[in-house]
């Protein structure tokens, strides 16, 4: 079946967020915005949505985590070649991101990552189209 | 741009993680799982990837979150009706997992939840299609 997603993370500055996503090359589904919330369109059927740390906390009754310090996901998406992987994490460093590593190429796969303004960690990865996968651990 | 997305968790235990995805009907994608990770399949474009801790640390250089105490992320996954949330919920609480309120029926949407065994949150909703979102923040 054709399941969505909605990967919801906290944000101390919706604007901040929505002005960072946007500059990395995303849209954002209007329908699912205002000033609490801003719906990133990953695909027709993946989002993130970046909620204002108030209105996060109304949908956990557990403390929220300062992702500066501490990572309870890695949210990693699938680009379609190695530069596109190099031009997202540049494009996110020069938006406000950072960086914390230097890209690594297993081979069958090549890697990057970014950490978003409020820290969330984002991969980039590249699979090589029919490359054998080899366990990473 | 990325068209599909790999959420990758940390677990303490990642057949207990398998065991519980699969109960809910989820199936596991042998070529990216091994015995220090289970890759859960939500569709075609959306994988879900438990970690080992102690693998997951070789991702972040911050403190992983112990899911439990707090949350750094919601995930949200899209039902096609009423009846598979309550199945998906009921099915959950049946292989180890806990549901921490009531379902909720705003109208436009059916929700409940379940928190996972190492303490993820997700989220069920149930969209009627066609219905008017109200903007209420």
């Amino acid at each position: 079946m054709h399941r969505s997603i909605f990967v919801n993370l906290a944000t101390k500055d919706v604007q901040r967020s929505k002005d960072f996503v946007t500059a990395l090359g995303f849209s954002i589904e209007p329908k699912f915005s205002n000033e609490v919330a801003s719906c990133v369109i990953i695909d027709e059927n993946i989002f993130v949505m970046l909620l204002a740390e108030e209105f996060f906390k109304t949908f956990t009754p557990k403390e929220l985590v300062d992702p500066a310090k501490a990572t309870e996901t890695l949210i990693c998406l699938s680009c379609s070649s190695r530069e596109e992987v190099d031009e997202l994490v540049a494009k996110a460093v020069a938006a406000g991101g950072t960086t914390y590593k230097e890209p690594t190429d297993y081979g069958f796969m090549y890697g990057h990552a970014f950490a978003d303004p409020d820290g969330h960690i984002w991969e980039l990865n590249y699979m090589a189209p029919n490359a054998e996968v080899q366990h990473l651990q | 741009m990325p068209q599909s997305i790999c959420l990758n968790l940390p677990t303490k235990d990642v057949q207990r993680a398998q065991d519980f995805m699969s109960s809910l009907g989820f199936r596991i994608e042998s070529r990216f799982s091994s015995e220090t990770s289970s890759c859960v399949i939500i569709s075609e474009n959306i994988l879900v990837m438990f970690l080992q801790e102690n693998v997951f640390k070789t991702f972040t250089p911050k403190e992983i979150v112990d899911a439990k105490k707090a949350n750094e992320m919601l995930i949200s996954l899209g039902c096609g009706s009423r009846e598979e949330v309550d199945e998906l919920v009921a099915k959950a609480i049946a292989a180890g997992g806990t549901t921490i309120e009531d379902a909720t029926d705003y109208g436009f949407m059916y929700s409940h939840g379940f928190v996972d065994p190492d303490g993820h949150m997700w989220g069920l909703n149930y969209m009627v299609p066609n219905a008017e979102i109200p903007r209420t923040q």
